[in-house]
């Protein structure tokens, strides 16, 4: 009888995120426009992916992604949240000050940032250039656009994952600081010796989440640049919106999503793995 | 006493309109149409000219217009591919009506059009272009063209003529960045397929519109030399800073303000931009001016590229089906197109034939009038250019949007960029996407 208690959230589920995700699999082996009938292609779809340079390049952009965002804001956050644990004074005014971005739309920050800091007309870096400095807007460059995108979503996250760091660090047992203290462990000791082992499980899983997030991301390249330019900054969810509704070809849209997937899987896995070990211990 | 009877009709009058407002409205059957973006004061047009004044002369319809923003075009296709969606469709350009039409999502609009005498009303080029296996699906909303505006009082101030060869253009445009000012303004920060203008202005005025149109018709590989040609060119002009160093920061419409400011001096831009003029010129005491961007020496006069924003369909399940008619037909009236083009200049040059009879207000800049008689004139002699929104199918078109900034940035040659698109517009023409292209 109980089991029934799941039926809704079930059917939920399988009408949202089961259904639309098998016709996306489905969808990966025809050739569609989204308007007429699909006709079935079987691999070509793949095999197109396979040999278009801008793939390579979401992909890449999509790895190197993962990789700022593995480290910098965790690291950032990390580092943030023991400062709040350690200096108590003023650390509601700082949790509220670093957490501010989080709750402001994507797409309010991604305007202000392109029209208030980056624009050489309108922003900050068009003052400094009227002052003579040689600055430039990264999100034009080729080799910066990517860079300067995480930039505006690293201003946006890291905050949040201090505040989730520290609410973790909060739950370390006092007894072990103290006792770490009295032992005359310095800042780093007592960081890799009891803090960092403390909050591990929560340092994990923000770590997957980070992975499935950053082969999500698409709001900040989207507004901030489209992909450009010159496919610069393309990663795998912009390749995939633009194939589907501006070349019209949903078929290749959903061969790119199933990679994306593939990815979140991964990370999936990971995270049940590592969620059954820890039941275990 | 009074006041029993003054309680008493109010109540009457209450109850009444009360139980008599929506027997009206049930009467009325309703339209449904979705617009795109329009800015609070041009919603204000929408709503003064265009549904009071038709539900006023249609008394048995009751017109709406929903403002769906810049994704429109997405939500239209999942809404009719569902069944649902309005009763006038309202596409973004030709390119889109034939798919749709191939699935069956439009109604075949030759009824309407032999009861409305659009056949006679209408530019006959502008049909053609909306008809699919020899079907009417679709009336072009709007037809623009692009040419270069220019700072009329930076150019009286150092002396400088209007160029009229390319030569000319680029002897100008290099004393322009002697004189540290940007030749063409121009940006695509929140609308890349900007790019795809330049890319028109190259093809017709280099390539020239009989290779273009050769090209639309599957005559001439995209890879041929005019194109490499045309390409070139125009990766020079990007490789010698004549777009300047903020493209990729700078809006369309902060481009034309740059313009007014005089740290641009020209503006390769779309008619649509004449709306721009009275804030960045008219307001500042400053004088713009517009003319044909100049054409390589072997094809002569300044080409027009034809361009066509928007298309009014009527759905397959639509609701009401005369009365989405009867709203496209009041939109190709003699009376909107006055009315409208007083107020809010280059989205409403709908393609009447007739312009005789037609009250535009005197505030409406010469240049725009006279640029727009020049468009149906070469409209009318066949001598009109292609703008690569209107006539090249999805996917080539998106190709070379970005696919111009890989040539720019150095990323590819213009060989392979036209290589690409040349492969892309096959495959595309192969599977029946290539708009109609009306013959020369």
């Amino acid at each position: 009888m109980h089991r029934l208690y799941v039926v809704p959230t079930l059917i939920i589920n399988v009408v949202i995120i089961l259904l639309p995700a098998m016709l996306t699999i489905a969808l990966a082996f025809f050739r569609w426009d989204g308007i007429t009938a699909p006709s079935f292609v079987g691999l070509q779809n793949f095999r197109e992916l396979w040999a278009d340079n801008v793939f390579w390049t979401a992909l890449t952009n999509n790895i190197i992604w993962t990789a700022i965002f593995l480290t910098l804001p965790i690291a950032m956050g990390l580092l943030a949240a023991t400062m709040l644990l350690i200096a108590r004074r003023g650390s509601l005014f700082f949790q509220v000050i670093y957490f501010l971005p989080m709750i402001i739309a994507t797409a309010i920050i991604a305007r202000i940032w392109q029209g208030m800091i980056y624009s050489p007309v309108s922003g900050i870096n068009g003052l400094l250039q009227r002052f003579g400095l040689p600055t430039y807007d990264p999100l034009t460059q080729p080799s910066t656009a990517l860079l300067g995108i995480a930039t505006v979503d690293l201003w946006h996250w890291w905050g949040f994952l201090c505040v989730i760091f520290f609410a973790a660090l909060r739950q370390v047992p006092q007894e072990h600081i103290e006792a770490a203290r009295i032992e005359g462990a310095n800042f780093w000791q007592m960081m890799r010796y009891v803090l960092l082992p403390a909050i591990r499980p929560t340092i994990t899983l923000m770590m997957i989440m980070t992975v499935i997030w950053s082969f999500l991301v698409f709001d900040f390249v989207y507004i901030l640049t489209q992909g450009g330019p010159a496919f610069s900054s393309e990663v795998l969810s912009t390749m995939a919106y633009r194939s589907a509704f501006y070349d019209l070809a949903v078929g290749k849209a959903a061969a790119v999503a199933i990679v994306i997937s593939l990815f979140g899987l991964a990370a999936t896995a990971f995270y049940i793995q590592a969620q059954a070990r820890e039941f275990e211990e | 006493m009074e006041r029993r009877v003054f309680l008493k009709t109010s109540l009457a009058l209450t109850a009444g309109t009360v139980l008599t407002s929506p027997l009206l409205a049930q009467s009325k059957q309703p339209v449904s149409w979705w617009y795109e973006t329009a800015t609070p004061a041009n919603q204000r047009h929408i709503q003064e000219l265009i549904i009071d004044k038709f539900n006023e002369q249609h008394p048995e319809y009751n017109l709406t217009v929903d403002y769906r923003g810049g994704e429109l075009d997405k939500q239209m296709r999942v809404a009719l591919l569902s069944g649902t969606g309005p009763d006038v469709v309202y596409t973004a350009g030709p390119s889109y009506v034939a798919p749709m039409a191939q699935a069956g999502q439009l109604l075949a609009l030759d009824d309407y059009a032999e009861k409305y005498g659009w056949n006679d009303r209408i530019l006959p080029v502008f049909l053609e272009m909306g008809r699919y296996e020899g079907t009417l699906y679709a009336l072009p909303k709007t037809y623009e063209t692009l040419g270069l505006f220019y700072n009329k009082s930076l150019f009286d101030e150092h002396g400088w003529a209007t160029p009229t060869t390319i030569a000319e253009l680029e002897t100008l445009a290099d004393k322009m960045l002697e004189a540290n000012i940007v030749p063409f303004s121009a940006g695509n920060a929140q609308w890349r397929p900007a790019n795809e203008h330049y890319v028109t202005i190259a093809l017709n005025s280099i390539a020239g519109p009989e290779n273009v149109h050769k090209a639309l018709t599957g005559e001439l590989p995209w890879t041929a030399e005019p194109f490499v040609a045309a390409i070139t060119k125009l990766n020079d002009w990007w490789q010698k800073g004549y777009f300047g160093r903020n493209y990729f920061s700078l809006t369309i419409e902060q481009a034309f303000a740059e313009m007014a400011s005089g740290r641009a001096g020209m503006h390769p831009g779309g008619t649509w931009q004449f709306q721009h003029l009275p804030t960045y010129f008219t307001s500042q005491n400053l004088e713009a001016g517009f003319v044909g961007f100049p054409s390589a020496d072997e094809i002569g006069d300044p080409i027009f590229p034809l361009g066509v924003g928007s298309t009014f369909s009527i759905a397959a399940q639509a609701q009401n089906p005369d009365g989405a008619a009867a709203v496209i037909d009041y939109v190709f009236s003699d009376e909107l197109y006055g009315a409208m083009n007083s107020v809010w200049q280059g989205e409403w040059n709908t393609p009447l034939r007739d312009l005789s009879k037609v009250e535009i207000s005197g505030e409406v800049s010469p240049v725009y009038s006279a640029t727009m008689e020049e468009l149906a004139k070469s409209v009318d002699e066949s001598e009109y250019g292609y703008t690569t929104w209107t006539f090249m199918p999805p996917a080539t078109n998106t190709y070379l949007v970005s696919g111009i900034e890989e040539v720019w940035l150095g990323r590819t040659t213009v060989e392979d960029f036209l290589a690409q698109l040349d492969s892309r517009f096959r495959q595309e023409m192969a599977e029946g996407k290539v708009p109609a292209i009306p013959a020369r």
